[in-house]
């Protein structure tokens, strides 16, 4: 178990500049999957923005509920692809801790698998007791 | 139109600072949305809420790069946050929430006056405990340190989750002055990591928000890209700043911050 490396043990402390740090795979994967939940968040706003602006009722105020998503989607809804654009960028960081647990697994790290497990369990039972 | 566009730009400047101060957007976004703007307060949170996940998501790609972020000791916290925010519900029962937003106003001018006794960043010590490094472009050199304290952070920052899931904003601004003050982790890598653990909570309320039908494009919308906007640009200046500007910023927005929570308490409408 190597639970406490340093950060830039993998580059090691390299004097040469901000440009220098070599990244652990657990930055590596944390990085990913923020940058791709970014990128098809923001794709699938702009699409929905482009929608709306020619739909004869403009910007949409309102989210469409998950059941209703794919019909929606499927006629060009502006709603659509703008609620699905925000659920994106609201899933993005679940889908981090879960990428987290992931990374730490590979590294046989299980300390820190058990912690961001705790994280995820705690999140979605979150959610759940919200609803209720 | 001008709408949109208001809020774009309101957004963006919520971007730059609360990802150079690693405390999310929300500081600024619900108050402007609600008063300036007439957005429902409901709508209000949950818009600023979109906002706080945007700048961690977005902020975070610049941080780790640098391996300013403490991964593992982010981990380790978001735990206490994200329990203490489950319990929320049950502190909300015990205590009045004018109360709460008294004392949060209270520990708000406490910190900011911590913070600003003393005319720099901490002094890094290199203990064992989840030891990071990372290169420093203001000060020339590499940071190297490790965290102490673990068992007080820890618990503090249950009671960080729980107010900030009560009050639905505020996580960083605990979160920030926790590990810097008390943890030994220098400022920079305080707001790298306190801005990745700000996407955790933020990302449950808002998925709960969303279920409730408070969620609402047409501000949501704008504000997130304004704030990814704001955010690429916010981390890049708590890179290349020293410290020392970095903390006075802090100081002024914490201070900002507890006026507006002291009014709330005394009814006054914020």
């Amino acid at each position: 178990m190597n639970g406490d490396r340093p950060g830039g043990a993998s580059g090691g402390p390299v004097p040469g500049g901000p440009a220098a740090h070599v990244m652990e795979p657990i930055e590596r994967m944390v990085s990913r999957v923020l940058k791709a939940g970014i990128a098809i968040a923001v794709a699938l706003m702009a699409v929905g923005l482009v929608l709306s602006v020619f739909d004869k009722e403009g910007m949409p105020s309102h989210v469409v509920p998950l059941a209703d998503l794919p019909a929606l989607l499927g006629q060009f809804d502006p709603a659509a692809y703008l609620s699905l654009g925000l659920m994106v960028l609201i899933a993005t960081p679940f889908v981090r801790v879960a990428g987290s647990i992931i990374a730490f697994a590979r590294e046989r790290d299980l300390r820190y698998v058990l912690v961001t497990a705790i994280v995820f369990t705690v999140m979605c039972l979150s959610v759940v007791l919200g609803k209720a | 139109m001008a709408v949109i566009v208001a809020i774009l730009v309101v957004a963006f400047v919520a971007g730059v600072f609360g990802s150079m101060l690693g405390v999310g957007g929300g500081v600024i976004m619900v108050p402007v949305l609600s008063l300036a703007f007439g957005v429902p307060i409901k709508t209000a949170i949950a818009t600023s809420i979109v906002c706080v996940i945007a700048t961690s998501s977005m902020a975070q790609s610049t941080f780790a790069a640098r391996g300013m972020t403490n991964m593992r000791l982010g981990m380790v916290l978001e735990v206490a946050t994200t329990l203490g925010a489950v319990a929320g519900g049950i502190t909300a029962v015990l205590v009045d929430g004018r109360v709460l937003q008294a004392a949060f106003a209270v520990v708000l001018f406490y910190v900011a006056w911590q913070m600003s006794r003393r005319r720099g960043d901490i002094v890094p010590a290199e203990t064992a405990l989840m030891p990071s490094s990372y290169y420093d472009p203001a000060e020339g050199r590499q940071v190297t340190y490790g965290v102490h304290g673990l068992g007080l952070g820890f618990g503090l920052s249950i009671v960080a989750g729980n107010v900030s899931g009560l009050l639905g904003v505020g996580g960083g601004a605990f979160k920030v002055p926790i590990m810097n003050l008390l943890m030994g982790v220098p400022l920079k890598a305080t707001i790298a990591t306190s801005n990745l653990m700000i996407g955790v909570t933020a990302a449950t309320g808002a998925a709960i928000f969303y279920g409730r039908g408070y969620m609402d494009p047409y501000w949501a919308v704008p504000a997130a890209l304004g704030i990814l906007a704001g955010a690429r640009l916010g981390p890049r200046l708590a890179i290349r700043l020293p410290s020392r500007v970095l903390i006075i910023v802090f100081e002024i927005v914490l201070a900002v911050f507890g006026v507006l929570m002291l009014l709330k308490a005394l009814g006054v409408g914020v």
